[in-house]
C-alpha cells in the first residue's frame, strides 16, 4: 500500500487543510469571554496557591524544633469551677494523648516531691527557694552528654531556661548581683539543698547547657526519682505539666483536641497556629472560588465547541466519509487550541510572578522569609492546567466526533 | 488484494430480490486489477451494497472480507485506513462540500494521501470541461459538473478497487466516454480492480465480469 506511488511532493497535513471545511461560530463573544474567564480563573489560583505556600514560609519557625518536630508544654486549664481541684495529668490523661494521631509522643514533667533551696556562695550572695523538675532526654533540645547522674554522685547536671537566665540578668543588678552572661552561667557553682521527712543534703550543681524550649530548671530523671523517695518519701506523683512532640504545633487539629480537653497551651508556640488556620482558610476558599471560575470558563468553551462541532456537522462526516479519521481530526481540531491555551496560561503565569515580586517587595518590603519568585510548584501547576485545557478539549471533540 | 463477499444479505431486503441475486447469498472472490460490471435496476440494493462495501452501514449478515479482515469488524482508524488507499468511491449522490470551490473538494481528498501534485487537478479538470468552475462553489455548479468533481476527487488517493454507483448517471454521451477514458488510465496507473454499478449495461466499459444484482 504505497501512499505516494505517483506523487510528486508531500504536502503536510493540518488544522490548514480542513479549515475551510469547518464552519465558524461567528458569535466572538462567548468565545472572548470564556478565554478571559479561563485567565482570571488560572491567575486566581495560581495566586492563591503561591499566597498558601507564602502564609507557611512566614509563619514557621516559631517554636524550636528538633528534627522536625515542634514540642509544646501543656497545662490543665484553671478555671474558677476546678480551682480547687486537682489538675494534675493522671497517667490516663498522658496515655489519651499519646494515642491521639497528631502527637507523636507526649511525656509528664515530674516535679520535686521534697524542698529544694538554691544558693551560689560567696561569689553571688543569692539564695532562693526551687523547683526542680524532669522530663525525657528526648524532650530537651539541649542535651549535652554530662547531663547523666549515678547513685552517690554528688554533682548534679542542671538544664536552665534561657529565660529564666534573662529573667535573672534584668533583676540582678537591682540587688547587686553580677550579670551573667549564657557561657559564664556554667562556671557558677550552686549549692544545692535538699530536705524533707527524709532527710537533708547538699549537692553541687552547675548549669550544663541552657534551654529555649523548657521554661523550668531541669535534673536527670533519675535524680528526681531518686531523690523523691529520699527526701519526699514519695513515688513520683502525677505532674501538673506535660510536654508533647508533634509534627506540626499550629496543626488545627491538635489546637481543636487540645482546647476541648481544656488543656492550655503556651500561646506563643500557637498563636501563629490560629493566624494560619483563618489565613489558609481565606486563601483556600479563593483557590475554590478559582477552580469554579476555571470550570465555567471550561464549561463555556465547551459549549462554543459543540456549537462548531453541530454546525460543522455535515462537513466533518464528510471528512470522515472519505477517508480522514475521528482520532486525527480530533488532535487536529482540538490542536488548534493550544496555542491559545498556553498564551492565557502563560501571561496568567507572568502575572503571578509579578505579584509576587511586588507582595514581597513592596507589602513585605523585601523580607528574607519569602522568596521573590514563584515556588516551582506553581510553574508545575500552570503546566498542569495547560495539560488539563488541552486534554479536556481534546477528549470532548473526539467523543463529539466519534458520535457522528 | 482480494475482496471476499461470504453470503452478505441486506437484512432489509425482499427475499425474492435475494434469491435471484448474483451477489446476495453467494460467494464471490474480487481480484485487484479485474473489472466489475454491477447491473441493477432499482430497488435492488445498488448503493446499499456499494456502502456496504466502502464500510459506511452494517446492516447485513454475511462477511465482506479485504485480505480476510472482515469490514465490519474495523474501527474507524482501520477505516479511514481503508478509505485512504484501498478503496476510492464515487457515490451516487456525490457526497460534494457544497459551500466549498471544486478545487478544494478535490484538492481535501487529494491532501489525505496524494496520488498526483496538485497540477493534475487542473489537467483532469480542464479535460473533463470544469476548469473554468475550480474556483467556484460547487453549489454554483450544475449536476453534470458536479458528477465530474466527485469523479476527479476519486482520481486523486492510491487505490486497488475504484468503486463507482451510476458514476455518469448526470453525463452526456460524449462527456461519459472522456470521462470513462480519463478513469481507465488512472486505474492502469495503480493496477487496481473496478467495481461500476449502474441501472443497466454500459456498452463503453469493457468489463471482465458483469454480475446481475
Amino acid at each position: 500500500m504505497a501512499s505516494t506511488t505517483g506523487g510528486k511532493k508531500m504536502e503536510k497535513l493540518s488544522y490548514r487543510s480542513i479549515a475551510a471545511f469547518l464552519n465558524p461560530v461567528q458569535n466572538k463573544t462567548s468565545r472572548i469571554l470564556s478565554y478571559t474567564g479561563l485567565g482570571i480563573g488560572v491567575l486566581l489560583l495560581l495566586c492563591s496557591v503561591q499566597m498558601y505556600i507564602n502564609i507557611n514560609q512566614l509563619l514557621k519557625e516559631k517554636s524550636p524544633r528538633r528534627n522536625g518536630f515542634d514540642f509544646i508544654s501543656v497545662t490543665k486549664t484553671i478555671t474558677n469551677e476546678n480551682m480547687g481541684k486537682d489538675n494534675r495529668f493522671s497517667i490516663q490523661d498522658i496515655r489519651e494523648l499519646q494515642e491521639q494521631p497528631f502527637i507523636k509522643d507526649a511525656a509528664p514533667l515530674l516535679s520535686n516531691q521534697f524542698r529544694a533551696k538554691a544558693s551560689a556562695g560567696n561569689i553571688i550572695p543569692f539564695s532562693t527557694d526551687l523547683f526542680l523538675e524532669s522530663v525525657k532526654n528526648e524532650f530537651i533540645d539541649t542535651v549535652p552528654a554530662s547531663f547523666t547522674w549515678q547513685p552517690g554522685q554528688a554533682d548534679v547536671p542542671i538544664i536552665f531556661s534561657a529565660d529564666f537566665l534573662e529573667m535573672y540578668n534584668i533583676f540582678a543588678p537591682a540587688q547587686g548581683l553580677p550579670q551573667l552572661s549564657e557561657s559564664s552561667i556554667g562556671v557558677v557553682n550552686i549549692i544545692l539543698e535538699c530536705y524533707g521527712p527524709g532527710g537533708i543534703q547538699q549537692y553541687r550543681g552547675h548549669i550544663v547547657a541552657l534551654s529555649d524550649r523548657i521554661n523550668s530548671v531541669l535534673v536527670p530523671e533519675n535524680f528526681l526519682s531518686w531523690a523523691n523517695q529520699a527526701y519526699g518519701n514519695s513515688v513520683n506523683a502525677p505532674a501538673a505539666r506535660v510536654y508533647i512532640k508533634t509534627t506540626d504545633a499550629n496543626d488545627p487539629q491538635l489546637l481543636d483536641y487540645l482546647e476541648k480537653k481544656g488543656y492550655h497551651v503556651n500561646k506563643d508556640k500557637t498563636k501563629f497556629g490560629r493566624v494560619k488556620q483563618v489565613l489558609q482558610a481565606v486563601v483556600t476558599g479563593l483557590g475554590g472560588f478559582a477552580v469554579l471560575v476555571i470550570l465555567l470558563a471550561m464549561m463555556l468553551f465547551s459549549f462554543y465547541l459543540q456549537l462548531m462541532i453541530a454546525r460543522s456537522r455535515d462537513n466533518l462526516q464528510l471528512l470522515i466519509t472519505l477517508g480522514y479519521s475521528p482520532g486525527w481530526l480530533s488532535k487536529t481540531v482540538s490542536g488548534r487550541w493550544i496555542p491559545v491555551y498556553a498564551v492565557i496560561i502563560f501571561i496568567a503565569l507572568l502575572l503571578t510572578a509579578l505579584l509576587q515580586f511586588a507582595f514581597r517587595n513592596i507589602v513585605l518590603s523585601g523580607r528574607d522569609e519569602l522568596q521573590p519568585y514563584l515556588h516551582t510548584g506553581i510553574y508545575i501547576l500552570a503546566a498542569a492546567l495547560l495539560l488539563l485545557c488541552v486534554t479536556v478539549n481534546y477528549r470532548l471533540i473526539r467523543k463529539l466526533l466519534y458520535r457522528l | 488484494m482480494t475482496i471476499t463477499l461470504e453470503n452478505i444479505i441486506p437484512t432489509f431486503l425482499e427475499n425474492e430480490k435475494i434469491d435471484s441475486s448474483g451477489i446476495w447469498n453467494n460467494r464471490l472472490v474480487i481480484n485487484k486489477g479485474e473489472q466489475i460490471h454491477i447491473v441493477a435496476s432499482s430497488g435492488r440494493g445498488k448503493t446499499s451494497f456499494m456502502h456496504f462495501m466502502y464500510g459506511l452501514r452494517n446492516e447485513y449478515t454475511g462477511h465482506i472480507m479485504l485480505d480476510g479482515k472482515k469490514i465490519q469488524t474495523m474501527n474507524a482508524a482501520e477505516l479511514a485506513e481503508t478509505r485512504r488507499s484501498v478503496h476510492s468511491i464515487i457515490f451516487q449522490d456525490l457526497r460534494l462540500f457544497t459551500a466549498n470551490t471544486v478545487f478544494e473538494n478535490i484538492n481535501i481528498k487529494r491532501l489525505l494521501n496524494p496520488f498526483h501534485g496538485a497540477e493534475r487537478i487542473r489537467e483532469m479538470a480542464s479535460r473533463l470541461g470544469i476548469e473554468n468552475k475550480l474556483h467556484k462553489p460547487v453549489s454554483t455548479c450544475s449536476y453534470g459538473e458536479q458528477q465530474r468533481v466527485a469523479i476527479i476527487r476519486a482520481l486523486q488517493q492510491p487505490f486497488h478497487f475504484l468503486l463507482m454507483d451510476e458514476p455518469f448517471s448526470n453525463l452526456d454521451e460524449a462527456n461519459r466516454k472522456i470521462a470513462m477514458e480519463l478513469i481507465t488510465e488512472e486505474v492502469i496507473k495503480r493496477k487496481a480492480g473496478i467495481i461500476l454499478a449502474d441501472l443497466k449495461k454500459l456498452d463503453f466499459f469493457e468489463a471482465s465480469r458483469i454480475i446481475y444484482l
